[in-house]
């Protein structure tokens, strides 16, 4: 018991080394929340015109442009993507890397929102958006009040495991510098030469973050099915 | 009836693909006719409904609405879709929203009513279709009548010109079927010009003022409901008839 108090000590207490896992946990929450909403738009926007071509044929070069970028960022590794973004795309300005990291997990995730998003509008009965027109709503009426809502609801699983995945994605931030939870830990272990207490501590904190998450999903998704049967 | 005529459709025409659906149809419906349109499963007929709205977008011919060509290009497809109710087999009802805003949903936002209109509308026509109290539930609580008769008032919220009926009682079970053909019946005795896609043939017989039989895409017998079941001229609708009455 005293080697395990010694050992937390050592790593966390001494010299206020939880700052380490501090900054990271702070880090990690504020890459995955705005990556979450990049991604999210973009994945909402990426679906509408997907689907809208493959209904209509409207919209052709945006449709070319949404697969190109789909075929891209779903055929890449993450890491590669981060990489480059910073070295390559960011190179010569100077932006905070957070910001780089946000710019390119939200890109990374909306490939895959949109292709949730899509499956989501598809899972809506034609029969809907019919009735929408025939009333004299435009399409955008439609889609707002009528097929995006049913849709939202359809996928709603499939878009908390896509936000789970993501929040532990973050954790290769450290390859760019940045000092998000894992890379945090790591910089601790480091320093101390012990592997145990800040990896265990780091791995906890995301199975925490991830119940929590995982929580407010499913309190999202009783709360829109109350309306069925 | 006035001799006003409500909706014309010349030489109408729709293939998907190589298959020609519509081969051909001119038809006039004037204000205050209910047209009762009949014929074997695959023959247009749904399609030939479709086209009055524009649903299906038809590929030759055209279709005049109040002296408008709805057909022709550049036209406001969405306004006209305003004054043209429909409802379809599937009732179609809007399964995030509650029957309230089922109904109050078009009229509100495309301007025509205020909130407070619209609910005093909709609660109007929960009376009249016999379903008052229904207001805060939602479609997948209803029985199949239900949602039809839901469905009904929401197109009629819109106060169509002339309300479409694709197979309204096929996808009811038997013993709800009557309930909707006594709200349309209704309709029809209130002065509504409808055109009705439909197997049942006492509602043709007794409620519709004008029958048409169509088979392989094209008008083979339009009658009065007496002249057509009485005396079938056309062979296919001899054979139609006697097969299903």
């Amino acid at each position: 018991m005293q080697d395990f108090i010694n050992e937390f000590t050592l790593n966390f207490i001494d010299d206020n080394r939880y700052r380490y896992i501090a900054e990271g946990f702070v880090n990690t929450l504020i890459i995955s929340f705005f990556a979450v909403l990049v991604g999210i738009a973009i994945g909402f926007l990426v679906a509408i015109i997907r689907s809208n071509h493959d209904k209509t044929g409207h919209m052709k070069v945006a449709d070319v442009i949404c697969r190109i970028y789909l075929t891209v960022m779903r055929g890449t590794p993450t890491m590669l993507q981060l990489l480059i973004i910073y070295y390559v795309i960011f190179a010569s300005v100077n932006v905070p890397k957070i910001l780089v990291a946000v710019v390119a997990f939200g890109l990374n995730s909306g490939a895959y929102v949109a292709e949730i998003v899509r499956s989501g509008i598809m899972s809506v009965d034609e029969g809907q958006s019919e009735a929408g027109r025939s009333l004299g709503l435009n399409y955008r009426q439609t889609m707002q009040f009528i097929v995006l809502p049913q849709a939202f609801k359809n996928v709603l699983p499939a878009l908390g495991n896509e936000f789970i995945v993501l929040l532990k994605e973050t954790s290769i931030s450290g390859y760019i510098g940045l000092t998000d939870l894992t890379h945090g830990g790591d910089i601790i272990r480091g320093i101390t030469f012990s592997a145990f207490m800040p990896l265990i501590v780091v791995a906890l904190i995301y199975l925490l973050l991830v119940t929590g998450l995982s929580w407010c999903v499913n309190k999202l998704e009783r709360r829109l099915r109350v309306n069925e049967r | 009836m006035s001799d006003k005529i409500l909706l014309e459709v010349k030489d109408l025409k729709k293939d998907f693909g190589d298959h020609q659906v519509l081969r051909g149809i001119s038809t006039k419906i004037t204000q205050g006719e209910v047209v009762a349109i009949i014929g074997p499963s695959g023959c247009g007929k749904s399609t030939f409904l479709r086209s009055l709205n524009l649903l299906e977008v038809p590929t030759g011919g055209s279709v005049v609405f109040e002296g408008n060509e709805i057909t022709a290009p550049g036209t406001d497809v969405d306004k006209v879709r305003q004054k043209i109710g429909m409802v379809f087999q599937q009732f179609n009802l809007f399964a995030n929203l509650s029957i309230k805003d089922n109904i109050t949903l078009a009229p509100v936002k495309l301007g025509l009513m205020s909130k407070e209109e619209a609910e005093k509308r909709a609660k109007e026509l929960l009376e009249r279709v016999g379903l008052p109290d229904k207001a805060e539930s939602f479609p997948a609580m209803l029985s199949g009548g239900q949602k039809q008769r839901i469905a009904i008032a929401r197109s009629l919220a819109m106060n169509p010109d002339v309300m479409l009926f694709d197979e309204p009682t096929s996808a009811l079970d038997p013993e709800m079927v009557g309930e909707v053909l006594e709200l349309m019946k209704e309709l029809a005795a209130d002065g509504m010009t409808m055109v009705v896609v439909t197997h049942e043939m006492g509602f043709a017989r007794e409620v519709a003022t004008r029958v048409i039989f169509i088979d392989e895409g094209v008008i083979c017998e339009e009658n009065t409901p007496q002249e057509f079941f009485a005396n079938p001229k056309n062979q296919r609708l001899r054979e139609f008839l006697s097969k299903v009455l």
